[in-house]
């Protein structure tokens, strides 16, 4: 397991100077049962519709990705991360075709008609408003449960 | 990621996340998380490799099945990083400076001729796959040499594209020329692995000479933003090196 310690002096100092913003009384919302879950991914990894708007570097706010679309895009403003496995296979990233085959098997509910990308490179907290905007969407949509995925 | 799950989480949604850092995580208290003890850019695990991305996905969506949280569990299967670095790193003493450029004609012409000869393996590879990521920038594939060119000559252009800056500009195209040459590598030759192809496009293409090259340039560049871009390794791959790039101030990190 990699440990901030022991990673190289650059990215440790990075990572060990993030602002942490914990609440002080974390939600816990009770999931549905398997079978019923409407499921949406969440993306931090800056994609987007080719043609959509790049991603400014500190960006706060959303991109919306169609259950069907598959020509995307990158414009994470950082370059620590592999970008060749995304290359090869949107999934790796973004397993859309993964979620359709389960609730095809009936392992989830349903998956969502939209999917969200934020600029990971920027601090949550000033995302918040589009956070809440993107949950309003969700649950118009009938969502009730979100699948985080960092790149 | 986290703090995002928070937010998700007081709206009435339930979440579920993975991560790769797990002392991030457990400071960050996520409802539910899954660590993945991978390479970053990889979230389910391998490209092409479906039964292994629905073993994340159900290990994952196990945990929406607990009744009580905060939790946080490992997935048990490991995706070997290298020396503690979660991506490719150049070497910190692969280094060029601006006396390093020489006959910038000849330097372009070389990358030019680099992109023709692969041109065939990557249009059959954008064939196989039905999709490229080459394009963030919206240039066309013969554009970029000589929008980057500019950058060596030690002028910013201007932008050929409406709403975005030059220099923005300059880094969305820098990540297509590495995609274009990645992508057709790792469909050409079947190779995954990330270190190999960060060695490959870094130290051992023209390309990735011309982008030292261009580091170099930016260094010395009186352009600020320029100059922002590799001190805070967003250019080059230097994030996980042992060491902000010599010649800069590290006021990033």
């Amino acid at each position: 397991m990699t440990k901030i310690q022991e990673m190289p002096a650059v990215a440790r100092g990075f990572i060990s100077n993030l602002e942490l913003n914990v609440p002080k009384h974390p939600a816990w919302t009770l999931p549905k049962p398997a079978g019923k879950r409407r499921v949406s991914i969440v993306s931090t990894a800056a994609i987007s519709k080719r043609g959509d708007k790049p991603f400014s570097w500190l960006a706060r706010d959303h991109r919306i990705i169609n259950k069907s679309d598959r020509d995307l895009v990158m414009t994470h403003v950082a370059v620590e991360f592999d970008r060749s496995a995304w290359q090869q296979d949107l999934n790796v990233i973004f397993p859309i075709d993964r979620l359709n085959e389960m609730a095809d098997d009936g392992e989830i509910g349903s998956v969502a008609e939209e999917h969200y990308s934020f600029m990971g490179a920027a601090d949550p907290v000033t995302m918040e408003k589009s956070a809440r905007q993107v949950a309003s969407k969700m649950k118009i949509e009938g969502v009730d449960t979100v699948f985080l995925i960092p790149i | 990621m986290c703090g995002l799950a928070h937010y998700f989480e007081e709206e009435g949604l339930a979440t579920v996340l993975v991560g790769f850092v797990r002392e991030q995580i457990e400071k960050m208290v996520p409802p539910r998380a899954l660590f993945l003890d991978f390479p970053m850019g990889r979230g389910m695990g391998k490209p092409n490799d479906p039964d292994f991305q629905k073993r994340v996905i159900r290990s994952a969506f196990e945990l929406l099945d607990k009744k009580i949280g905060p939790v946080l569990k490992n997935f048990p299967e490991v995706i070997p990083v290298r020396r503690g670095r979660m991506g490719y790193a150049l070497p910190p003493e692969l280094v060029l400076t601006k006396s390093d450029v020489g006959d910038i004609a000849r330097v372009l012409s070389d990358v030019t001729n680099e992109i023709e000869e692969l041109r065939p393996a990557y249009d059959k590879a954008v064939a196989c796959r039905g999709r490229t990521t080459v394009g963030a920038s919206e240039l066309s594939i013969e554009s970029f040499v000589p929008f980057i060119g500019e950058f060596l000559s030690g002028h910013v252009p201007q932008s050929p594209r409406k709403g975005l800056p030059a220099i923005p500009l300059l880094k969305l195209v820098v990540e297509d020329l590495e995609a274009y040459y990645t992508e057709t590598r790792t469909h050409r030759d079947g190779i995954d692995d990330l270190e190999l192809m960060g060695k490959w496009f870094w130290e051992e293409t023209k390309a990735g000479h011309l982008l030292l090259l261009l580091e170099a340039v930016s260094v010395a560049s009186e352009n600020k933003i320029l100059l922002q871009i590799v001190e805070m390794s967003l250019m080059a791959p230097r994030f996980w090196s042992e060491g902000p790039l010599p010649g800069t101030s590290a006021a990033g990190w």
